[in-house]
């Protein structure tokens, strides 16, 4: 564990992430020179969702195979799928069952099918959560996807890439200390090191807001109708967040930063070194629907 | 052995009379509302079977047990009454003063708040939290008026911190007080530092608010020790504001103050003060609230 002392200050400065930055309300520069940046593709679409919020299944997945294609410079999804998982592999899809917002099941069955496409084969292919450390696709797995809905956490700031991987600890709780600062470090545990492909952080109705441990409420959530995809886990949260934050500014009305502050993406990055946290480090490329995108 | 078997009985029955005498404040029924099931407890850390990462606030104000009760109407949306034994009242007020801030007062027990299909109110030792699935205005009535029952059956009340008395006011954002004993804490509300600079434990008492018009926040902590209160002003000091070691006061990179001063066996710091002499003023005035 590194001695120095990481303080608000640094932030203030400008010497650590950026991440952690906007969770303290201070302004952002997020422009940057386009050499060496990490990509994620954000795609949305104005009709992914109906008033009732029923997901058009057509639609998303065409959008999860132009993200994927884009992310992966080809044509063809299939193709693109290709470059991240072979016939032979044995793949785990770590989604997330939370009773409020859980991956859409639509969203599943588009991974799903783009994974036979390639030609895995069905029984080697898991969708799981809870239940991770205790099923054999995930132990043998060779491939993982992730995939979740980004909302705000009580604890930990916000539920995206990095803290959908807390189900592969066993025991979570050594995770949750000083609001969950080190949840990069799950990253580096033997059953999933170096083997996530692909994050995909489903933004179709984000949570920007809750009240307490496990509240949730409709109110708190709005139709963005979008995904983002990248390999960087780090730089989708970054993102994530930024838009999260926007978000609450306009509805709040004023600078309203997350509690806690979701800290452990900026220390994903520079403690744990498993992405990037600074905006200006990320190439954001940004597909169709563009109204209210609440990001640069 | 003997003696060990016998304090694990004593512990046992202390837990399950405990149990009881929680259940005994839950109403069988509100407003059409009706119990289901019976009450599920979840003593000190099996509260993460029940909330997982959630509980660690819980943990944090030294929580003690979690009784649960669902209400079902055929047609509605479930309720939940969560009735958490914090131990003592300062730390069911520490519990809600963390989680104030979000709704509009009810008055409901000693302090409480709703928004959005949850009510939450402290007393006596008791932090409980009722919330409906979604909200109606039939579950809004039912969720007020469970949580008005559940106030009623806890008889006494609790006394707030009287580290309160020394907060100066004038211009305070009084939902934004939090009270609490752990550096996670106060990072949860304002992030100092990855590490515990302040050298916060069980053994020290903690006050962060805000004030309006300027929107500088307050830190006031009690130590065990003046030696204690010299430790932790110093460190801080030597990592937050080294340059500041003889003045105690500082301008940050954002353009605001920071101020800190160690007086008898508290630290006094100023954080976003927007000038070096309202840094200054703040600071005396609680000094001299400390000093009366």
């Amino acid at each position: 564990m590194s001695e120095y002392t990481i303080t608000r200050r640094d932030f203030l400065k400008g010497t650590t992430a950026a991440a952690l930055a906007l969770t303290l309300g201070v302004p952002l520069n997020i422009s940057g020179e386009q050499k060496n940046k990490t990509k994620v593709v954000l795609i949305r679409n104005p009709d992914v969702l109906n008033r009732k919020g029923k997901i058009n299944e057509p639609i998303v997945r065409k959008m999860l195979d132009d993200a994927v294609s884009t992310l992966l410079n080809k044509n063809d999804p299939v193709e693109a799928w290709k470059t991240i998982v072979k016939p032979d592999d044995i793949v785990g899809v770590k989604s997330n069952v939370w009773t409020h917002l859980p991956t859409p099941l639509e969203i599943e069955d588009a991974i799903r099918m783009r994974l036979m496409n390639v030609g895995v084969v069905e029984k080697k292919i898991s969708f799981d959560d809870r239940g991770v450390l205790g099923n054999r696709v995930f132990r043998q797995a060779t491939v993982l996807i992730n995939v979740r809905p980004l909302r705000t956490h009580h604890w930990s700031g916000i539920g995206g890439c990095i803290k959908n991987y807390v189900m592969f600890a066993p025991n979570p709780a050594d995770y949750h200390s000083d609001s969950c600062a080190d949840l990069g470090a799950l990253w580096n545990l033997p059953i999933v090191k170096d083997k996530t492909r692909l994050n995909i952080l489903v933004m179709l109705t984000p949570q920007f807001h809750n009240i307490g441990p496990h509240h949730f409420s409709k109110e708190f959530t709005w139709q963005y109708k979008g995904i983002l995809v990248g390999t960087d886990p780090v730089a989708l949260d970054a993102v994530g967040l930024r838009i999260l934050e926007a978000k609450r500014r306009d509805y709040f009305g004023e600078e309203t930063p997350l509690k806690p502050p979701a800290k452990h993406i900026a220390l994903a990055d520079t403690k744990h070194k498993i992405g990037t946290s600074k905006l200006k480090e990320i190439e954001i490329v940004k597909l169709g629907w563009k109204e209210e995108l609440y990001i640069e | 052995m003997i003696f060990t078997i016998f304090m694990l009985i004593i512990f046992y029955i202390t837990s399950e009379t405990e149990t009881s005498i929680i259940a005994s404040f839950l109403p069988k029924e509100s407003q059409g509302w009706k119990m289901s099931g019976k009450p599920r407890t979840y003593p000190d850390t099996s509260i993460y079977d029940y909330m997982n990462g959630a509980g660690e606030i819980y943990l944090a104000y030294d929580f003690k047990n979690l009784v649960v009760q669902r209400y079902v109407k055929k047609n509605s949306p479930e309720i939940i009454v969560e009735v958490f034994d914090m131990g003592v009242p300062e730390f069911a007020y520490g519990v809600f003063s963390h989680t104030q801030g979000g709704g509009n007062n009810t008055n409901i027990g000693q302090g409480s708040e709703y928004s959005a299909g949850l009510l939450y109110f402290w007393k006596e030792r008791y932090f409980v939290c009722v919330r409906a699935e979604y909200e109606t205005k039939e579950s809004k009535n039912a969720v007020l008026t469970l949580g008005e029952s559940i106030a009623t059956k806890i008889k006494a009340e609790g006394e707030k911190p009287h580290l309160l008395n020394f907060l100066p006011y004038e211009a305070l954002v009084e939902n934004s007080i939090r009270y609490f004993f752990r550096h996670e804490i106060l990072n949860y509300h304002y992030f100092v530092a990855d590490k515990n600079i302040l050298l916060l434990n069980n053994s020290t008492r903690a006050i962060l608010a805000r004030y309006k018009n300027n929107r500088d926040y307050l830190l006031l902590v009690q130590y065990p020790t003046e030696t204690d209160a010299c430790s932790a002003r110093d460190n801080f000091v030597k990592i937050y504001m080294p340059e500041a070691s003889d003045s105690g006061i500082v301008q940050m990179e954002n353009g605001k103050w920071t101020a800190v001063s160690a007086l008898k066996n508290y630290v006094i710091i100023i954080f976003d003060a927007v000038q070096r002499d309202y840094a200054q003023k703040k600071i005396e005035s609680l000094t001299r609230n400390i000093l009366q």
